[in-house]
Order: C-alpha cells, then structure tokens, then sequence
C-alpha cells in the first residue's frame, strides 16, 4: 500500500481498517488512492461481501449478486426487517393505493408544500399511539435526518451534548451540527454520566444527554432507569433513540422507555421507520411547542423532501398492524426467536450483552473480518461483520438481527454455521 | 514483514517493555500544542487522543546507551497517506528519558522536543504498571485496565511520527515489530498529573478515558525500526 517500494512489501489488505484511510493531509487526496487500492485487493481476492445487490424482498430467504456475477442463496440475518412489515401483503397495498392517490414523490419540503393529508394522519396516529396528552410528532425523511435535525435544533454553541460512548453516528453528528461541546461518558455508566454532569451543570448552559433504546452494535438495552434520573437531578434533558425497538421493546412496543416505564420523563424520543416499519424515514415525538418549533428548525427536516406519500402509506398500516394483535403476536415471536438463537450460541461462542433481537457474535481479531464474511455467505447465511472502529479493537462481531419471522430451522441452522465458523476461525469458547 | 535495511538513515531500537495509552482528551484542550499544519484525528468532533507511551530500553538495546526508560507524550494527528497506510500519527510533543545521554540524541538524530532528564521510571511488569517523575514531582502513573488478555498479535505495525523544531516540521516513518496485546476497555488507567513535562494539558482525573491501550507481551522484545525524520513539505 506504499509507494516506497524499494524497502516495502505491500501488506495484506487484512492489515487495514477503515478508519486507516479516513483522512489524509496534504493536496493530493492520498486517501482516496489508497482506499481504492485498498479495495481492489479484497476485490481481487474475492472476499467483498459490501454492496452486494439483493435480487428479492428482505424476507428470511434471499438471493444476492456478488460482484463476480456468483449468485448466492441466503438465510438472511442482516437485515432491520424486525417484524417483517417491509414485505407484508397489507403493508405493501396499503402503499400501493397511496402511491395511486398522492404519486410518487412528495416534491416539496414538509413546511410548505410537501405535506399530504396521509403525513398527517401518521403524524396523529404516532401520537395517539404513545399517548401523552400535549405531545406530538415531527416527521423526517430519513432516521439520520431526524437525530441530526432535534439535536442541532435543540443544542446550540456554548451548550453540551452529552453522548453514550456506544452513540450512533446521527447523534454524534447531531451534535457536530448544533455547535455544542461534546463530551462521552462511557457505556451504560450512570455514574461517570454524573461526574460530567456535576461539573458541566455549575455553568448556565443547557445540556441534552442522548441515550439508545438498544444499542446497534451490543444489542443490549440502555440503562434508561439510572441515566433518566441522574440526568433529571442535574436539569438536563434526555433524548432516547428507539430506532432499533420501536414496535417491538415495552408491552405495547412503545420501546425501551415504555419497558422501563420513563417515558414520561424523556424529552425527546426518537423513531425510525426504517427497522421494525419496514420502510424509510424517521420521527421526534416530543410535547408540542417543541415539535411546533423543530418543524421549523430542524435544518435536515427544513431542507429535505417530504416522506414518499406511498411509504408514508405502508407505515401507516405497519402502524395499524403493530398496535393490534397482529403486533402482540410478532413482538412475542421475534423474543422467543432471539432467546432460542441465544440459547444454541451462548456457551459456544461469546455473544457478550445482547438482551434483544440483535446478538453480536464476538469473533475478536478485525483480520478475520473479510475472510469470515465471505465464508459465512458461502455457507448461505447472510450477517453482518463489524469490525473497529464501528466497534472496540479486538472486539470484531458478526451481527445478527433476529426477526419474527425466521422459522425455528432457520435460527438452527444460523447457530450451526456460526459455530462451525468458530471452529474454523478459532473463535469459540 | 517489510524489508529494513539498516543505514545512516535508519536506527534500530530493541525494547524489552512497551505500554502505551491513547487517551480522550477535548480537542480544544490539546490545539494550542499543535503546529497549526496538523490538524487533530477526533474519534468524535471536540474529542481527540492523547497519547502516552512507556518503553524500557535493555542495556544495547539503542547502540552503546545502558538500560534506560522512556516517556513520550503525543496527538494522534491526520496522517500523510501519500507514504503509506499508518496505523496512527503522531506529533510529538515531549520525551522524557532516564538518560541524558538518549535525550541528546533524540533531540539531535530526530529533532525529538527533548524534557528534562526524568528521575525515575518505574516499571511493575508483574502488574504492567509504570511511574515516571523527576524534580517537579511524578508525571503520571499508567497500568495495563484489561484483565481479560487475549491475543498478542506480532505483525509488523507502521506509525508516522511528526515533530516540529522552529517553525520547520517533519516527519518520520516508524515500524514496530513486536508482540502487542491491543484493547478498548475503558476501566481505570492511573493518573496523569499536573507536570510541566505535559507542556500545560491539564486532565480532568474522574473523566480520563483510556480509547486504546497496547502492551507487549511479558519475557519477549520488539524492535523499533525508526528512520530518521525528513523536512514534511
């Protein structure tokens, strides 16, 4: 990967990471030129599995397109199709007939003219849905835009943001967009939350602490209990992203905060539609002089296009169906499946503190990374592989996102291969 | 592993114990230290790494020079990819050492900003624990926070290392060779103090966050294989 050739091997692709090629200073944009080589060799190697084109729904079963032209039949693991909406029949009318009654696009910003009626009956259904009298919902089009418009709407400079070390990059560029200070306590730690806070909360600033229902990475639960309350003793506001537990986490599937039962004591909660709706888009539910003026301030909101009227149709019924019994039975089936696949893993391979749908299988070394994705698709499964700096070094994962809708033999035969990648990758306990 | 053939612009230092920590520190905190060609590599906006390293260096280790240690603090700053794919950047920006006469030679061969000669750098290898201090008091106290150590992995690892002497900087190509265990656990790490060695960084003790630690593996040596800096641009 150098240019001193004279006295340099070229080392293997595996010695790489991501971040490597990040950033470079000077003119002559070095990176680029690496990255790309980079890239090439795992290409050449036949060990890409990024980008790879799904030719079918994201139902259990897929068939994908490497970039060879090799065609591959999968159990899929790697996709947020939690409760299978993305692909259910009444999901997929329901988007159909807004499609044939708004068009394609909404062709307009939310604030002046790409607001449909069937945006507002999302919006009304969402609130009716968590329940709080005085609240209300903003919509985005996408989960990213809605974290990085409420935090920087919110957050101003000279003000701080305070973010769980295991934050998801839409909060953390939420909070490079708001100008505030930034400061990390670590994972889950209530206590060295209150440390920064004890210190920070002596200045007139305000601060917004930002938390996750279930984080993406470790598949566990924020600690919603301890960190809302340390963070109401210091007058702080919290922000608590349910995108992976929306619809499914709480008796009712209003998500962590109803689980642990601190939603009315949580100031910002945000959603994705992306994950358990099986659409595209995302939403802050907030009380409503804060939405009224997110709808005006929240710049992603302002400045990008209205939600698809035909996919803001198919929420609206995964809304329908998750609230009923349709939802009680599939936020049942998606545990039991994730407690079933965690019972055939645990003991064999180390799947550290994943509580939810989503179980990180720990492999450790980021250069088995590529190699192992490529194995486990030539086996037939599809996961993901997360490798440093998306998680600790030495602390590499395949991940695995359970849904309702995978079939006992399927998690079975998940569990078989990935213990028998433990054996051949050495990574089983 | 690359081919390094020994010259006058290539030294060989062999160690026999290495422990360094990459700390979170606010970027605003660390900026006044950086020449301002480098610019900070932030593991998020307003958070950048600290980076303290420890290295004992046996009798013969670096030429004639007797067994002596070695403190050195840097930022990991962007790197210059047109030499190659590091791992990490450096500028650093003190080196303290149990010998005067390493110092010189730092100072002199790599344009090192030279501290003080250090009064002490205790090495506890039972628990992988080091203090450093001189005159003005310990710098700081440094022990390994991993309990449960995995893999020391031995290939061949690149770093850059940027100094700036007046208003020139340079930058040198560095490769370590040595079985390193490497992991992100953010347990307790000791205390940085207050020291004029850290050219006036000031840490907030309850919030120092470890983002990265190394150390080589016990009753083995690693090599350093540092060329000597060229004039950066």
């Amino acid at each position: 990967m150098s240019d001193k050739k004279t006295k340099e091997s070229r080392p293997s692709y595996t010695e790489f990471t991501l971040d490597m090629f990040s950033r470079s200073s000077g003119k002559n944009h070095s990176e680029i030129k690496q990255f790309n080589q980079w890239r090439d060799d795992i290409i050449e190697a036949d060990k890409y599995t990024f980008e790879t084109p799904h030719l079918t729904p994201q139902t259990p079963e897929i068939s994908v397109r490497r970039i060879h032209g090799d065609e591959h039949n999968l159990v899929n693991f790697s996709s947020y199709n939690y409760l299978g909406y993305a692909n259910h029949p009444e999901v997929i009318q329901a988007a159909k007939d807004a499609l044939d009654t708004f068009g394609l696009g909404a062709t307009g910003s939310p604030l002046l003219n790409g607001t449909f009626d069937i945006h507002k009956k999302l919006e009304d259904s969402l609130t009716s849905f968590f329940g709080q009298k005085g609240y209300g919902i903003s919509l985005f089009s996408s989960g990213y835009g809605a974290n990085i418009g409420v935090v920087s709407s919110y957050i101003h400079k000279g003000d701080y943001v305070v973010l769980d070390h295991s934050s998801h990059a839409s909060l953390i560029d939420g909070a490079v967009m708001s100008q505030g200070t930034v400061k990390l306590f670590r994972h889950n730690d209530a206590e060295f939350l209150e440390r920064i806070l004890k210190r920070i909360s002596k200045e007139n600033r305000r601060i917004l602490v930002c938390v996750e229902g279930v984080y993406s990475t470790d598949g566990d639960y924020g600690n919603l209990k301890d960190i809302v309350t340390v963070t109401k003793n210091y007058g702080a506001s919290i922000l608590v992203d349910e995108a992976h537990s929306l619809l499914i986490a709480g008796a009712t599937g209003k998500g962590v905060v109803e689980e642990f039962d601190v939603l009315a004591d949580v100031d910002l909660v945000i959603g994705t539609f992306s994950k358990s709706f099986g659409g595209i888009g995302g939403c802050v539910y907030a009380k409503n002089d804060l939405i009224n003026y997110m709808n005006y301030y929240a710049r992603s909101r302002m400045f990008s296009c209205a939600l698809d009227p035909a996919v803001t149709g198919g929420i609206l019924k995964a809304l329908e169906l998750a609230s009923g019994s349709d939802g009680d039975e599939k936020r049942k089936r998606i545990i039991e499946n994730a407690d079933f696949l965690r019972s055939l893993l645990k003991d064999k391979v180390d799947i550290g503190t994943s509580h939810s749908w989503v179980i990180p299988i720990i492999f450790g070394d980021e250069r088995k990374s590529l190699p192992l994705g490529d194995y486990l698709m030539k086996r037939g499964y599809d996961f993901s592989i997360m490798m440093f700096p998306a998680v600790k070094k030495n602390k590499s994962i395949i991940r695995a996102f359970v849904t309702s809708e995978h079939t006992k033999e399927q998690l079975e035969g998940c569990a078989e291969a990935l213990i028998d990648a433990s054996k051949e990758f050495n990574f089983g306990i | 592993m690359n081919e390094h053939i020994p010259g006058e612009n290539l030294i060989i230092w062999e160690f026999d114990y290495a422990m360094t920590t990459f700390y979170e520190v606010d970027t605003d905190q660390i900026s006044s230290l950086l020449p301002k060609e480098l610019s900070p590599m932030e593991i998020v906006p307003g958070v950048s790494l600290l980076n303290i390293t420890a290295f004992n260096f046996p009798e013969g280790g670096l030429g004639h020079l007797p067994n002596f240690q070695e403190l050195i603090a840097a930022i990991v700053v962007a790197p210059d990819l047109s030499r190659g794919v590091p791992k990490f950047a450096m500028y650093v920006f003190s080196l303290g050492s149990t010998s005067q006469d390493h110092l010189d030679h730092s100072a002199d061969y790599y344009k090192l900003p030279s501290y003080n000669k250090l009064k002490y750098g205790e090495i506890n290898r039972k628990i992988n624990e080091v203090e450093f201090g001189d005159d003005d008091g310990s710098i700081l106290t440094m022990n390994n926070c991993c309990k449960d150590i995995g893999d020391y992995l031995g290939h061949e690892r690149y770093f850059q290392a940027f100094v700036s002497k007046g208003d020139d900087i340079y930058i040198a190509d560095l490769y370590l060779q040595a079985a390193l265990f490497e992991h992100q656990e953010q347990g307790e790490v000791g205390v940085i103090n207050n020291h004029p060695f850290l050219k006036g960084l000031e840490l907030f003790d309850e919030e120092t966050v470890p983002y990265l630690q190394m150390i080589l593996q016990p009753s083995t040596k690693g090599k350093q294989f540092y060329y000597k800096p060229e004039k950066y641009r």
